[in-house]
């Protein structure tokens, strides 16, 4: 099949995405269960990250090599003809990427789109203005169901329910608003929302859930430990209001992107015996636009050390390229 | 305990048949489980009650035969292992079972969910109300240690 310039392009980056994404992920999945045992050796909040980078390595790989060398090769060094003819194998390898990119997007949209209904329905149910504690918007809800959860992605707000409020004392309380705060802070939501959209090796195949299974319990601790800092009746008071909001019954959650005080009673008992033993400090948070800013700097560096130390790196690149292509 | 059964139903009865142990085979397995690759010498020495070397080769055997064991020889003994794991006995058992109920009328399977229900709500709230002592025992050693 013949295709111009720039939609040959389009079919080289996701087929090349697609080679090069399936790889990784054959990797990291082979690796899963050490990592999982690994990580359950380390801090929580490190073994969170571990898990998130892990489970965010086969995508940030993939679109590294073709955002950093197949694009520029291609730009650079493959002659602007009218059209040229492309093998049935890129083809196919490009509608597979091309297929897994949208089914992925399209995920991630409804869960965005199913989280910022459920916070319009929040505000409707709130009596009145949101107040503000800890520099964080908290939404009141007139609700008998136990809703205590950050949720919202770019602008993460905590809602909570009356019943919750109730409920709680004063101490339990500050405790349960310290962790849905650490959950603000290391950005959870956003996290989640990338699971979404990190494409898997097929559409609809899922075989790094247990990656984003492990981060999820270690973030849920990570945010006790956050809580607690090593204040052994701030951790009592956690594991009070972790009980207090369970008994009043946990709703499923309505959307992926909330992080919830207690999600589902299948880890609580595990996180209650934490806060019971020595209660842990709190590691120092990674502020995520940091993070963001160092990553992006590496792979700039990654990227122009590569072309400076293997000048024909693009040339090299760019033959695999037409091997593709054919 | 006479024995782990599985109700026979329709076409699950082999496969039922094929997961069930009597009390003995229940109990050669839960050390075959426990300690790994065994020979007749071993769980005759490991069972809580004394039995001929006779009967527990019989019952190795035939767990043998009904695939729960393999075995192999070395000096002139069997040595015997599991050819599947506890976890994945129950993980069988129960899918059989819930297969059963769920091949029945209609009437045995909305019991078999309400059942289900009732029982993880009952088991919910006991674990609550378990969790809920631990925090007050824990509170009040903390107050002792204070005092």
């Amino acid at each position: 099949m013949s295709l111009p310039y720039y939609l040959r392009l389009l079919c080289l980056c996701f087929a090349t995405f697609f080679v090069m994404h399936a790889g990784c992920w054959l990797v990291i999945r082979s690796l899963v269960p050490a990592v999982v045992r690994i990580a359950k050796t380390m801090r929580p909040r490190l073994s969170g990250r571990l898990l998130f980078g892990l489970r965010m390595a086969p995508v940030a790989g993939s679109l590294f090599l073709v955002i950093g060398f197949c694009v520029p090769s291609y730009v650079w060094l493959e002659p602007d003809i009218a059209s040229e003819r492309v093998g049935p194998a890129c083809l196919l390898a490009a509608a597979l990427g091309a297929t897994v990119w949208a089914a992925s997007l399209l995920r991630g949209l409804a869960a965005f789109l199913r989280t910022e209904r459920y916070m319009g329905q929040c505000r409707r149910k709130s009596p009145g203005n949101a107040v503000v504690q800890d520099a964080a918007e908290v939404l009141l809800v007139n609700d008998r169901a136990a809703v205590m959860a950050v949720a919202g992605v770019l602008h993460p707000r905590l809602i909570v329910s009356q019943a919750v409020i109730d409920t709680l004392t004063p101490e339990q309380k500050e405790a349960a608003f310290r962790h849905e705060a650490a959950h603000r802070i290391s950005r959870d939501n956003l996290k989640k929302f990338l699971f979404l959209l990190a494409p898997d090796i097929l559409p609809f195949v899922s075989g790094l859930s247990n990656l984003e299974r492990g981060w999820t319990k270690f973030t849920e601790w990570a945010a006790d430990d956050h809580a607690v800092d090593g204040n052994q009746q701030r951790a009592l008071a956690l594991a009070s209001a972790l009980v207090k909001v369970a008994k009043l019954g946990v709703i499923p959650a309505p959307s992926y992107l909330l992080s919830s005080l207690v999600d589902d009673d299948r880890d609580l008992e595990t996180r209650v015996d934490r806060l019971l033993r020595e209660p842990a400090y709190a590691g120092k948070p990674l502020a995520p636009v940091a993070a963001f800013a160092r990553n992006a700097a590496l792979v700039i560096t990654g990227v122009a050390a590569t072309m400076l130390l293997w000048p024909g790196s693009l040339s090299g690149v760019h033959q695999l390229l037409e091997h593709l292509v054919q | 305990m006479d024995g782990v059964s599985v109700e026979d139903s329709g076409n699950d009865r082999a496969s039922a048949q094929r997961l069930h142990l009597g009390r003995l085979e229940f109990d050669v397995m839960e050390i075959v489980w426990k300690f790994g690759v065994s020979n007749v010498r071993d769980v005759v020495g490991r069972l809580e009650r004394t039995l001929a070397y006779t009967t527990v080769m019989t019952t190795l055997d035939r767990l043998y035969k009904k695939g729960f064991l393999e075995r192999a020889m070395t000096d002139r003994a069997f040595l015997y292992a599991a050819r599947l794991s506890r976890e994945e006995w129950d993980r069988r058992r129960a899918r059989e079972m819930m297969a059963g109920f769920l091949a029945g009328p209609r009437e045995s399977r909305h019991m078999l969910l309400s059942c289900l229900v009732d029982a993880v709500g009952s088991h919910d709230a006991m674990l609550l109300d378990e969790l809920e002592k631990k925090i007050q025992r824990r509170r009040e050693q903390l107050a002792e240690k204070d005092r």
